[in-house]
């Protein structure tokens, strides 16, 4: 699951707008700002079409729809094809560069061993290299052959949430906290970083209880990974979620829950939020009037990792705070849209 | 277990209740209040202790057997507020899939504007959730609707929260506190309203002026007639209020259908000659100057004539069921113009009537807008009328004239001819609340009415059959009454009960099996192996069977069986 990036389906408009995003037949490429050992400095984003999430293609998660934007023909030469001419068109003046498929990037069925190695090693030179992948394919095997391409990779996991209920009831992860503790320990013993993603809001719980569980998770996660990414619930097409959303069983987190776990939460990693969606139905929101503010004051804490970054106001606090009491009086439906 | 919740009154699909919980009793329809309360609801649905409680959603298919709870409470309730088919699907579901004795609690949805329709849809139960969240989005809630606080310059409620206090001067805390206190307030306010009216029998009343306020609510009413089987199992046969019909919904009231439907279905089919007359303020029509005078001019020629009088909106109304509700106490906007809907519809009722029986003769004794109605029925099946009032003047004496003279034509010498007008109103009474062919079964050839105009009873050689009751004009048997019935009609409108002699009322709780059909208010026969005894239904036969606490059945007489 990747709800931390911008889907080139889901939000054209703002992807474009924010990331002056780059747009060719099958790929989709952008540059920001992230961090790095404490500096901010430009990174580029590249989404490479393979043939799916493993997962996805099995089962799948009940919030991801990125399935659908993936190639079944995908070949070994299309992945890399895609690479190089991303890396053509914006040249190497990024320090971190983010490898998205649809799924994990170490899983040999989903990305081809020597595509993977390929473009591992022309990323050889950046100081900072992420790929994404389910905990079952970071094994000490697939990294002993991975790091001979690439020493400076960092590999992020869909955590989601450290309770193990949770993931398996509500977002259908299908696996486990200790499989992720697994993976870390071998991706740490490699020298690698490690990145956990949590899931703000799964679907099924009332917004006091994903925040309550988002900070738990983040207290959990923090041993075993070097940054945590805060992702806020998006509704995605063809998903259960989405199913919920129109059912009105199911709103997308509000960006005060988002803003109480980034202040909340004690720094022992860095943490890191990109309010994907922020301020429209679909995605994280509050009541129209102080999204904008609050979304960019969340992208600014992302960065400088300091708290008072948030001094946004609005009187739909009150509305939040009456709706973390009270939202499960309502036995399953949000009371605010 | 003991029941918790018990129904007292029934209304349609709405109802009063005793909720007892918490070591107190909570008269429904109401609202929880406090933190407090929802919390140990909530405890409840997972440890039923001293209440039982199910958690139900709307996408539960039906299951052979209905839910039994104390308190069901419909799950997420709150995503239908904005939509009325969601809604309408989920309440009747919700009431048809549980036990008639179970209390059905609609959380987070109930606002000063809509509790009336909700209850009316069913719901027992609701809470100040909504309430409070619109307070918190600024809004000063009241049972006509809801409006930004802001727009209002000045105060213009009168409720302790609102007294005396300048808006401009509050910060939004305050703003908060006032506005929460107001809207909880208001939902007390109408619940109170909402109670007052179930007792009366008037929350149809209240639901069509209500709904008037939003669209939303006024689709959702529309929406719930469309669910008549619903509303007519729990639809009182008869009531005291008088029914207002003021709007467009009030044509497809529960009980103006049904009476149309038992019209064409359960009336004995008739032949001869048929005089249409228009309808009048007065109830019953009879006893209205118009009437009067046009029936003291037939005089004797009555005996030869079928009366029946156009009406919107119920329609048509033959002679003896005019003292009857809905006919006997209803009420409409007099304009003399009929809107289309009216027309249509009365026009539809007046072709089923005439294809329904088989008149030689149809005497319309009607000016505008009857009229029309009935130019329009006799063009639809192809028929001629006799029209006999000129100049638009019913009582003018030269329609009279006519009207005499055209009947005293239509009149040979083999006419049929009745013997005792009164036993018009026994014979129509009977078919109506008991079904096609009751009357026959009841009543012999040689049965004399007596009795003065509405209260007539019938007696058949010193014995009486049956009396016409004055609250409610309904046709009660007496115990030989009721034997003639049962040999005819098998088990309808019957209440099978466990082996003890009825005193008084019996509870559900003693009925074995009961005719699905008998509805509150109904006249039924209660039976065992030893006795035979008659009385008035206090719910619906289904809802005797299935509940089980209540009372059943008022007994007004018993015997040896």
């Amino acid at each position: 699951m990747r709800t931390g990036r911008t889907s080139r389906r889901r939000y054209p408009r703002q992807a474009a707008s924010e990331t002056s995003g780059h747009r060719t037949h099958d790929r989709f490429a952008w540059t920001g700002l992230d961090l790095l050992n404490g500096e901010i400095v430009p990174s580029l984003t590249i989404l490479l079409t393979t043939k799916g999430c493993s997962w996805a293609r099995r089962d799948g998660c009940t919030m991801c729809g990125y399935i659908a934007d993936s190639n079944p023909d995908a070949q070994s030469s299309d992945i890399q094809k895609q690479l190089f001419e991303v890396l053509a068109r914006y040249g190497t003046g990024f320090k971190i560069a983010k490898l998205f498929t649809s799924g994990s990037f170490l899983d040999q069925e989903e990305v081809p061993i020597d595509a993977r190695d390929a473009i591992l090693s022309a990323l050889a030179d950046t100081p900072k290299v992420i790929v994404e992948s389910r905990p079952e394919f970071v094994t000490s095997e697939i990294l002993d052959d991975v790091v001979r391409s690439n020493r400076h990779l960092e590999v992020a996991i869909g955590l989601e949430t450290s309770n193990d209920d949770i993931r398996n009831s509500c977002i259908n992860k299908g696996f486990t906290f200790r499989d992720f503790v697994r993976a870390s320990k071998v991706a740490h013993s490699k020298g690698l970083t490690v990145k956990a993603y949590l899931l703000l809001k799964p679907p099924f719980l009332t917004e006091l209880e994903a925040l309550e569980d988002a900070i738990q998770s983040t207290h959990d996660a923090a041993p075993h990974a070097d940054t945590i990414s805060l992702n806020l619930c998006n509704v995605q097409k063809g998903t259960l979620v989405e199913a919920l959303w129109k059912k009105r069983l199911y709103r997308p987190p509000w960006l005060w829950t988002a803003v109480e776990v980034l202040k909340r939460v004690k720094q022992m990693a860095t943490l890191i939020c990109d309010p994907v969606g922020g301020g429209t139905a679909r995605g994280p929101h509050n009541c129209g009037k102080c999204d904008r503010q609050v979304v960019s004051e969340i992208k600014e804490f992302s960065l400088s990792q300091d708290s008072t970054s948030f001094t946004a106001a609005c009187t739909d606090q009150l509305l939040w705070k009456y709706v973390l009491e009270f939202e499960k009086f309502s036995y399953g439906a949000p009371l605010v849209p | 277990m003991q029941r918790q919740f018990e129904v007292t009154r029934r209304d349609g699909a709405a109802r009063l209740g005793t909720l007892r919980w918490r070591g107190e009793e909570l008269t429904t329809p109401s609202s929880f209040d406090s933190k407090e309360e929802l919390e140990a609801l909530i405890a409840l649905t997972i440890h039923s202790a001293e209440l039982d409680v199910a958690v139900i959603t709307n996408q539960e298919d039906y299951r052979a057997e209905r839910i039994d709870a104390d308190v069901v409470i419909l799950g997420g309730a709150a995503r239908f507020s904005d939509d009325p088919r969601g809604l309408t699907k989920a309440l009747v579901r919700a009431r048809e899939s549980t036990n008639p004795d179970s209390a059905l609690y609609a959380p987070a949805l109930a606002t000063p504007n809509n509790v009336s329709l909700l209850v009316y849809a069913g719901v027992d139960l609701v809470d100040p959730i909504m309430a409070e969240v619109k307070a918190r989005e600024g809004y000063l809630l009241s049972a006509e609707g809801e409006r930004q606080f802001d727009a209002i310059s000045r105060s213009y409620c009168l409720c302790d929260a609102c007294r005396g206090v300048n808006v401009a001067d509050l910060t939004p805390e305050q703003r908060v506190t006032l506005l929460s206190a107001h809207n909880r307030q208001a939902l007390k306010a109408e619940l109170c309203i909402v109670r007052e009216n179930i007792e009366r029998g008037t929350l149809r009343e209240l639901v069509e002026a209500r709904c008037r306020t939003a669209p939303m609510l006024t689709a959702l009413l529309r929406l719930l007639d469309e669910e008549h089987s619903y509303f007519e199992r729990r639809s009182p046969i008869v009531r005291t209020a008088t029914l207002l019909a003021c709007s467009q919904e009030s044509l497809n009231r529960p009980e103006i259908l049904r009476f149309g439907e038992r019209v064409i279905e359960r009336l004995n089919k008739r032949g001869g000659i048929l005089i249409l007359l228009p309808c009048s303020a007065r109830k019953p029509y009879s006893r209205s100057r118009s009437h009067r005078i046009i029936l003291n001019r037939l005089g004797k020629l009555r005996q030869f004539l079928h009366e029946a009088i156009i009406t919107s909106p119920i329609g048509i109304v033959p002679r003896g069921l005019e003292i009857m509700y809905p006919a006997s106490n209803y009420d409409i906007p007099v304009t003399g113009k009929w809107t289309c809907d009216e027309s249509e519809w009365v026009i539809g009722r007046l072709t089923k009537y005439l294809e329904a029986n088989a008149f030689d003769t149809v005497v319309a004794h009607v000016s505008d807008p009857y009229r029309k109605v009935c130019d329009e029925a006799a063009a639809a099946l192809g028929v001629d009328l006799i029209y006999t009032v000129e100049d638009e003047n019913i009582l003018g004496s030269a329609s009279l004239q006519r009207l005499c003279a055209v009947v005293q034509e239509l009149i040979v010498e083999d006419s049929p001819k009745r013997r005792d007008l009164r036993f018009d109103y026994l014979q129509d009474l009977a078919d109506y609340e008991f079904g096609p062919h009751a009357s026959t079964a009841i009543f012999a050839e040689r049965t004399k009415v007596r009795g003065l105009f509405p209260t007539y009873y019938a007696s058949d050689g010193g014995t009486r059959i049956a009396t016409i009751v004055g609250t409610y004009c309904t046709l009660a048997l007496t115990i030989e009454g009721a034997r003639r019935y049962l040999r005819a009609s098998e088990n309808r409108y019957c209440v099978h009960i466990d082996d003890f002699v009825p005193k008084g009322t019996v509870f559900a709780i003693g009925v074995l099996n009961a005719d699905p059909g008998i509805r509150p208010f109904d006249e039924v026969i209660v039976l065992n192996e030893r006795v035979i005894a008659v009385g008035r239904a206090l719910m619906s036969g289904w809802e005797m069977q299935a509940s089980k606490r209540g009372a059943a059945v008022a007994v007004r007489h018993v015997d040896a069986r």
